[in-house]
């Protein structure tokens, strides 16, 4: 297929690449389609040729070598050149032009989910457009987090998205908040989809000036109960609800939520026989945390210390017994 | 099982990395420098004189990857120069600027295992990767690994700009020799470079993108402070407790009420009991136990009386390591690569207290750095 592609450069000489060194390390042995190719993409780059079929071209090699960092920028700079070229005719042909860039991309995308360059890329073509236009980048990005739901590019340049469209009128911050919903309903443990919730929640412009008794956070709290009751001994939730104390409320847990946490720890502080079973040693360490602050709590906080370090949580003991020297 | 350390099967497997590769490696041929570091890094924590005795030879060819350049535009002059990855990416009359920040730095590495010294000394080179990386910088002090295809004074437009650059940028100088502030100013701004850094700070601990924090970017971020002034002074104590917890709690366990998740927790295994994950509620790898531990080490002289040390040696000795072909793999399910073999073995010289962990290399080679 590559050499039949190539057969519109026929005109090019390839400048072939050095190989058979003394002493080489690590010496690939090219196939004769790759050296070929590569040939040819050293030329034409060496020429700055910023043609259509140095286009084509770039779409060729990054298939074979997504990582070629090079190729990604001589490929911008065909584009860049194009769009400069066409901005004398018409902005809708601009636009036409890039948006057939970014269906390229989402095809690449979809082949190669765990490659760097692709979202950089895509940045730089967004910030080129002169009408990027978020809805268009939400399918792909939707498909590749189904696919690969904690995915941390991806979900990388939806946030940056985020904040490239946030004083877009058409943006709708609900809308987000409720598609994090969608991947913890599907698992509950995806730390990403949290993490991104609150980074809705911070970006809004709307919840510039925003306090912990607000009706937003109030229904933050009690989504977050809830996912908590389903799944106790979950890091992620219990994160989230101890992210929204430290950001809205100095880090103190309400009275409501001491209450709410300590229905998981069984009669833990009160039972001077045994060491119950619990359901969560998230919710003790919660419960731990906050009893420290108080003089004359600091005597419980060591007992959940030291029974998440002899039953709960041993593997962390070298920790916990960090954390008991520290109260003692 | 035993847990013993397989050498001689590593560096086996290690040294075939250094040969000759079949074309399905073609697709790395651009990060070649890399695979090279990481065999000639794991050969050295392992054996160092396999090194002298098979690969000092091999400096020559690493420096013929050394390219450099003149820029010229209407106002300025200024010479850069840095390593590209393959010559694959070697332009005649270096037309097309190739040079970029991670070949330059694992290039550099490689040079330093390899015993080489004068390259260091010339003060013309030091001054050309300074120029450089300082071209990589963007105004808000964060950094992109390569420059512009055709114009040397511009950062790449395609590039992510993310904590990983920052680190390589800090260590190459670094490397080059910078050690006081004001050697780093004299190619970037390091407050800016700073402030963006604690710009990735996350609310619980950790560094990340956006917020999210990430076991790796955070290893990034407290290699590059440390290696600035030798502290981490910068940051608030607050937040350097809760990043030593953050990291504490990325070590997996199947004991406790750990054990609840099982059947809800798609991202749980019982087998990963020791090991570390990169984020919350992930799969145990490889690399992560060398990211979290170099991490906590930086953090805390204490780091080894603050996790499980002998259950995450059990987990890259007996889960990770490959007894069969050498080599370690990202998890139990995986076939051993030449990236985890050298961050398992880097964790685990880490943890015996041979390893340099913010340069990446084996301390018996920063240890000959010390101006």
């Amino acid at each position: 297929m590559t050499e039949e592609f190539l057969l519109k450069f026929q005109d090019i000489k390839p400048t072939p690449i050095q190989t058979d060194i003394p002493n080489e390390l690590c010496q690939i042995l090219y196939t004769k389609e790759y050296a070929n190719l590569m040939g040819v993409t050293r030329t034409l780059m060496n020429n700055r040729e910023h043609s259509k079929r140095a286009l084509e071209l770039t779409s060729v090699v990054i298939e074979i070598a997504p990582a070629f960092y090079t190729v990604w920028n001589y490929r911008y700079n065909i584009i860049h050149d194009m769009v400069l070229q066409l901005k004398d005719a018409n902005q809708e042909k601009v636009i036409e032009f890039l948006n057939k860039d970014l269906d390229w991309l989402d095809e690449l995308t979809l082949n190669n989910p765990k490659n760097y360059q692709i979202w950089s890329y895509r940045q730089a073509i967004l910030n080129l457009h002169p009408k990027p236009d978020f809805k268009r980048d939400l399918p792909i990005l939707k498909i590749m987090l189904h696919d690969d739901t904690k995915n941390y590019h991806v979900w990388s340049y939806r946030k940056w998205l985020i904040d490239f469209v946030k004083n877009d009128s058409l943006f709708d911050f609900n809308i987000e908040l409720n598609f994090t919903n969608i991947f913890i309903d599907r698992d509950i443990y995806n730390n990403s989809a949290w993490t991104h919730r609150l980074f809705v929640i911070k970006t809004n412009p709307a919840n510039k000036n925003i306090d912990f008794n607000s009706k937003l956070i109030q229904n933050e709290i009690i989504f977050t109960k809830k996912n908590i009751h389903l799944c106790p001994q979950n890091i992620s939730s219990w994160n989230y609800l101890i992210a929204l104390l430290d950001w809205l409320n100095n880090g103190k847990a309400t009275d409501d939520l001491i209450e709410f946490a300590s229905q998981f720890v069984s009669d833990f502080f009160s039972n001077t026989a045994i060491l119950p079973n619990i359901q969560s040693s998230y919710a003790l360490e919660f419960l731990a945390d906050q009893y420290k602050l108080d003089p004359k709590r600091i005597n419980d906080s060591i007992k959940a210390y030291k029974a998440l370090s002899t039953k709960y949580d041993p593997i962390r003991t070298p920790y916990w017994n960090h954390l008991i020297k520290g109260l003692s | 099982m035993s847990n013993e350390f397989r050498a001689t099967l590593h560096l086996k497997f290690m040294g075939r990395h250094l040969m000759m590769l079949p074309p399905t490696y073609q697709s790395h041929d651009p990060n070649k420098m890399a695979i090279i570091y990481y065999s000639l890094c794991g050969i050295a924590a392992t054996d160092k004189t396999q090194i002298e005795t098979k690969y000092s030879k091999s400096r020559e060819f690493i420096l013929a990857h050394h390219k450099t350049i003149e820029l010229k535009d209407d106002q300025k002059i200024c010479t850069i120069s840095g390593f590209i990855g393959t010559l694959t990416l070697d332009f005649q009359d270096n037309k097309v600027i190739t040079i970029n920040l991670s070949n330059t730095l694992f290039a550099l590495l490689s040079l330093r295992i390899l015993g080489e010294t004068s390259f260091f000394e010339n003060s013309k080179h030091k001054r050309h990767i300074g120029n450089l990386v300082k071209n990589c910088q963007l105004p808000d002090g964060s950094f992109v690994s390569s420059l512009d295809i055709d114009n040397g004074f511009k950062p790449s437009p395609v590039d992510s700009k993310d904590l990983r650059y920052t680190y390589m940028a800090i260590s190459i100088l670094y490397l080059m020799g910078s050690r006081s502030k004001q050697d780093f100013n004299e190619f970037i701004d390091v407050d800016l470079a700073v402030k963006n850094i604690l710009n990735h700070q996350t609310l619980l601990g950790a560094f990340g993108e956006y917020n999210e924090p990430h076991a790796g970017y955070t290893s990034c971020a407290l290699s590059a402070l440390y290696l600035l002034n030798r502290s981490l002074n910068v940051l608030s104590e607050s937040f350097k407790s809760k990043t030593i917890s953050w990291l504490v709690f990325r070590q997996l366990s199947n004991e406790g009420c750990s054990k609840f998740q099982i059947d809800s927790n798609p991202s749980f295994d019982e087998a990963d009991n020791g090991g570390f994950q990169g984020r919350p509620n992930k799969f145990a790898d490889t690399c992560y136990a060398f990211w979290c531990m170099n991490s906590l080490k930086l953090l805390t002289d204490d780091w080894k009386n603050l996790i499980d040390t002998s259950a995450v040696l059990n987990y890259l000795l007996k889960t990770t390591q490959n007894t069969l072909i050498g080599g370690f793999s990202k998890n139990d399910d995986d076939d051993p690569d030449i990236y985890h073999t050298c961050l398992g073995i880097a964790a685990l010289k880490l943890l015996d207290g041979s390893f340099d962990g913010s340069l990446c290399i084996p301390k018996y080679v920063s240890d000959t750095m010390v101006l």
